[in-house]
């Protein structure tokens, strides 16, 4: 599996404005498109996820995950934030990138989920470390950076 | 959405969190990921707020669902339950009120939530 299969530009936004960790939240899970009782469940199960641990990874990623009864397949967004957000990082930096990741409970084996999520944290640690993913513009641009990292 | 349901899908995400917490094995491949888990008691303080908004009915409904299959809600998917796989009804597959009634499933019981795609 590779990033670029499970990521859709309708699902990026590289201009994420909250500066805090429920805000980014909020507005990754807006990128879903799910009708807004979908999204108060999802948004109600990444707090709790959250409050196990943080899903800061360090190296300013950040890749909040659940699974939820609301969504059919494994549904991937991704949030650049250029400020940067306090997200209790194992390294307590502030994370600027964020990918977000909810499975369905049934339909799709629970490997598929574990397999997004090391893909999406391969990735993203990759992309955390090039220089140009603060640079890039547009959607496209991150894509093309993504296919160039052979994610 | 009916509000109950709501509860119970909120419940039931809760659940499966719980669940995925506790399982050594995804603890293991998680933890090599960076991804840490801890604090289970707060998630069981949750649990039991949301438990907490159930009626008494169904709130027995749900303990012994939960304690016969581990779910109370199926997701319906192509008109197909999740929980048994079998097809539902059109009258209830096309109802208007589908997510905002209470809807079971014939076969197996669980309640019903149409996800949409």
């Amino acid at each position: 599996m590779k990033l670029s299969e499970i990521i859709t530009p309708e699902r990026i936004n590289l201009n994420l404005k909250s500066a805090n960790r429920d805000g980014v939240l909020e507005e990754l899970v807006k990128l879903l498109h799910l009708d807004t009782h979908a999204r108060e469940t999802v948004l109600r199960t990444l707090c709790a996820r959250e409050e196990l641990g943080s899903t800061g990874i360090g190296k300013g990623v950040a890749i909040p995950h659940c699974r939820s009864l609301v969504v059919s397949e494994v549904t991937v967004a991704v949030g650049r934030s250029k400020k940067g957000v306090s997200f209790k990082s194992i390294d307590k930096r502030k994370a600027f990138l964020f990918f977000l990741i909810v499975a369905p409970p049934v339909g799709a084996p629970p490997g598929d989920y574990l397999i997004a999520l090391g893909t999406v944290a391969q990735a993203a640690r990759l992309l955390a470390m090039d220089k140009r993913i603060k640079k890039i513009r547009d959607v496209r641009q991150f894509m093309k950076l993504v296919e160039e990292l052979g994610q | 959405m009916n509000p109950q349901l709501r509860v119970l899908i909120a419940l039931q995400d809760i659940l499966l969190l719980l669940r995925d917490a506790r399982d050594p094995d995804q603890r293991k491949v998680l933890g090599k990921m960076g991804l840490k888990i801890d604090n289970l008691e707060t998630l069981e303080a949750t649990k039991a707020d949301l438990e907490d908004q159930l009626s008494t009915s169904i709130l027995g409904e749900y303990r012994r669902a939960v304690q016969r299959h581990g779910r109370i809600v199926a997701p319906v998917i192509g008109s197909v339950c999740y929980q048994c796989f079998v097809r539902i009804p059109s009258a209830i597959d096309c109802a208007e009120d589908r997510n905002t009634s209470l809807y079971r499933c014939e076969n197996c019981g669980m309640y019903l939530y149409w996800v949409d795609k």
